[in-house]
């Protein structure tokens, strides 16, 4: 029986440690200026929904965040999610990674 | 002559039935809002009213009710200018005695349909609320009926389905907004033309309202459906009509309402009922006063 060389096992071991990395759906809190009743939360989730990669969003009225879930591996671009904010009449205070997945989601 | 004085006393009231601002949009009960219609999405609005005036004085003991159906649509071209058609259904009943006889005259159909755009000129975005201006401009067209007849004639001017005039009109409407209340504020004035021998007074309107988060007491997170007391107030002064050029001394006025309400807010849809009670009607010869005009409605998004 041929023994894999120490080396080449922890190649290997960490390259699927990278891909599972990668392929984790990544989460993003957006602090939404201007958001202060439920009606004007499907503006800005249709919005943000026609971004390319967005898997769920979450809205929190009281703190005025949208938690915003990409699909696998997918990266959100930060200028088009400005854009998405804007056109539904907000504006985008900050945005963050956050590694909490969403609760509460709203399948798009 | 004295059928057309007793009609000619209709007009009064029933242009005030006629000039209510019947294209309200948004936060607000009885008129717009300058809350933003997000790009490329459409809002549909249907609002049932139900107006009675009966409390006449004179021998004509005359008794008005309007019932209207007001369908409106709402588009955003971007988050500044939204686009507002609003189309009326009216229902429209004068009951009147004349020589001892009691009359009844009525009729219904499709009235004028309003058309306006809203651009925002100023915002301010802040964590939890927003402060916006807007200004509007529009015109009412002649989409309804303005010469229709019954038994006795053709229908006079304020009880036809619509006026059978371009009607433009305009106005600024503030709107400073909160998790907790929500305050709008509108200014506006409606030329109306002359058509088939009647001129409508215009319409100077001054509104405002105050809509309060009764239900949830408290915020703990996600989208919460919010339930809203309402207060408004609406000034409406219209000035005298014109009969063949001629002003009628017994139309147009002032009247101030009080308008209690309550509305529950989704994130699609909105549900509201409000009356509409006058204050004060400082009318014009043997205006009508109104009794109340009640609202109820929903709207949607989409």
């Amino acid at each position: 029986m041929k023994i894999i060389p120490k080396t080449a096992l922890i190649f290997i071991l960490m390259l699927f440690s990278t891909m599972a990395a990668s392929a984790e759906p990544l989460t993003y809190a957006l602090k939404v200026d201007g958001l202060a009743c439920p009606f004007c939360t499907f503006g800005i989730e249709k919005q943000l929904g026609k971004i390319d990669g967005v898997d769920k969003l979450t809205t929190d009225l009281d703190s005025g965040v949208v938690l915003m879930t990409m699909k696998d591996g997918i990266l959100l671009d930060k200028t088009k999610a400005e854009k998405a904010v804007e056109q539904a009449g907000f504006t985008l205070r900050g945005l963050e990674q956050v590694k909490t997945p969403a609760s509460n989601v709203i399948e798009k | 002559m004295r059928i057309r004085h007793s009609f000619l006393l209709l007009f009064s009231v029933a242009m005030v039935f006629l000039s209510q601002n019947i294209v309200a949009w948004g936060a607000p009960i009885t008129f717009n809002t300058a809350l933003p219609v997000a790009k490329d999405e459409f809002l549909i609005r249907e609002q049932f009213i139900l107006g009675q005036s009966g409390k006449d004085h004179t021998a004509a003991e005359r008794d008005v009710s309007v019932q209207s159906v007001v369908s409106v649509l709402a588009y955003g071209i971007n988050s500044d200018l939204a686009l507002f058609a609003a189309l009326p259904y009216v229902n429209k009943t004068l009951k009147l005695t004349m020589n001892g006889t009691r009359l009844t005259r009525s009729t219904s159909g499709i009235g004028d349909m309003t058309f306006f755009g809203r651009y925002t000129i100023y915002k301010n975005n802040f964590k939890g609320g927003n402060f916006r201006i807007a200004p509007f401009a529009g015109i009412k067209m002649p989409t309804g009926n303005s010469r229709n007849r019954d038994e006795f004639g053709q229908l006079p001017a304020g009880l036809q389905p619509g006026s059978g005039s371009w009607d433009p009109l305009g106005g600024i409407v503030m709107t400073y907004q909160t998790l907790s209340l929500q305050i709008d504020t509108q200014i506006s004035y409606k030329a109306n033309m002359a058509a088939n021998g009647f001129e409508a007074g215009d319409v100077s309107r001054l509104d405002s309202s105050l809509q309060y988060r009764l239900w949830p007491k408290s915020l703990s997170g996600g989208v919460p459906g919010f339930l809203y007391g309402v207060l408004e107030m609406n000034l409406i002064h219209q000035g005298k009509s014109k009969i063949n050029a001629v002003k009628d001394l017994n139309s147009g006025g002032t009247r101030l309402f009080l308008v209690p309400g309550i509305q529950y807010v989704t994130r699609r849809w909105i549900a509201e009922v409000s009356v509409q009670l006058p204050i004060i009607q400082n009318l014009n010869g043997t205006g009508l006063e109104n009794d109340y005009i009640a609202r109820t409605g929903f709207r949607f998004n989409f």
